[in-house]
């Protein structure tokens, strides 16, 4: 990506040491786009980021955007694709870790998916297919915070950095 | 869906040639994988070595498959990336699941 190259091309290292690498994007609520946004994701941060980080980044934004893709449009998104809400996605690399934003146009987020999670008993006759997502957001993230606003979500949270692997 | 599947006399196994296994093809691997399992009786061994990214759908669908093949019945994973182990591992299913190391030595299997 030219933009990458472009902050990262000061020769003598001052200006590319301040520059924080960032992603935005608009995408629809639909799996194929978030499986592409997650694939440029990770090449955007690649060079910066150690891969055990980005892999929770990119595990953490799947589930959230996921579940836009699955609850946002109230409906499902095959019977009508041009309901499926839109994502806006943000990440700024900070001293700590990725902070993301995520805005979406879709339904409220229900109450509970923000509560402190325990996972559910694991016997196997009754084990759940789903209901995971939010589990792993919670443990995967830093500093969760939601907030509706007029009709769009917002979800904040950061992914800290692998203590093993310190970013460059 | 990229599973390739043969049967030994003791054994079924699967591989999974995908490299990812998430929202967009969960369901699709869930049926596809019931439609393997469902012909044959005996234990089942996927190797999942070429699956680089696995979410929660894609947890969903193997619990689904599990849950399908019934208690009595094995079923062992093979060859898990980090990225697809975290997932098992944070949710506690690798304590549900038979996880084995990746790509054991052939002389070593008995």
């Amino acid at each position: 990506m030219t933009s990458t190259r472009r902050q990262n091309a000061d020769t003598k290292g001052r200006i590319a040491a301040r520059t924080q690498p960032m992603f935005n994007r608009v995408l629809p609520a639909h799996p194929a786009a978030v499986r592409d946004t997650l694939g440029d994701i990770r090449r955007r941060f690649a060079a910066e980021v150690g891969e055990d980080t980005l892999a929770r980044l990119e595990l953490v934004l799947a589930e959230v955007m996921n579940n836009v893709t699955e609850h946002g449009a109230g409906i499902s998104v095959e019977d009508d694709p041009r309901r499926a809400p839109s994502i806006h996605i943000s990440i700024v690399r900070h001293v700590s870790g990725l902070c993301c934003a995520i805005t979406d146009d879709g339904a409220s987020l229900p109450d509970d998916c923000l509560q402190p999670r325990c996972l559910p008993s694991l016997t196997q006759p009754e084990l759940p297919e789903g209901g995971w997502g939010w589990y792993l957001i919670q443990d995967l993230t830093q500093a969760l915070c939601y907030f509706r606003e007029d009709q769009r979500n917002y979800l904040a949270f950061s992914v800290p950095f692998s203590e093993e692997a310190r970013p460059l | 869906m990229r599973l390739s599947s043969a049967a030994t006399t003791e054994e079924l196994v699967i591989v999974v040639d995908e490299a990812r296994i998430d929202a967009a093809v969960a369901t699709r691997f869930k049926d596809s994988m019931r439609r393997l399992i469902g012909g044959h009786r005996k234990p089942v061994i996927i190797d999942m070595q070429a699956v680089d990214f696995l979410d929660s759908s894609g947890l969903g669908a193997m619990i689904a498959v599990r849950k399908a093949m019934g208690e009595d019945r094995p079923l062992i994973l093979r060859g898990l990336t980090p990225n697809v182990e975290r997932v098992f591992r944070l949710t506690r299913m690798d304590s549900v699941f038979d996880i084995r190391p990746t790509d054991p030595p052939e002389e070593q299997t008995s």
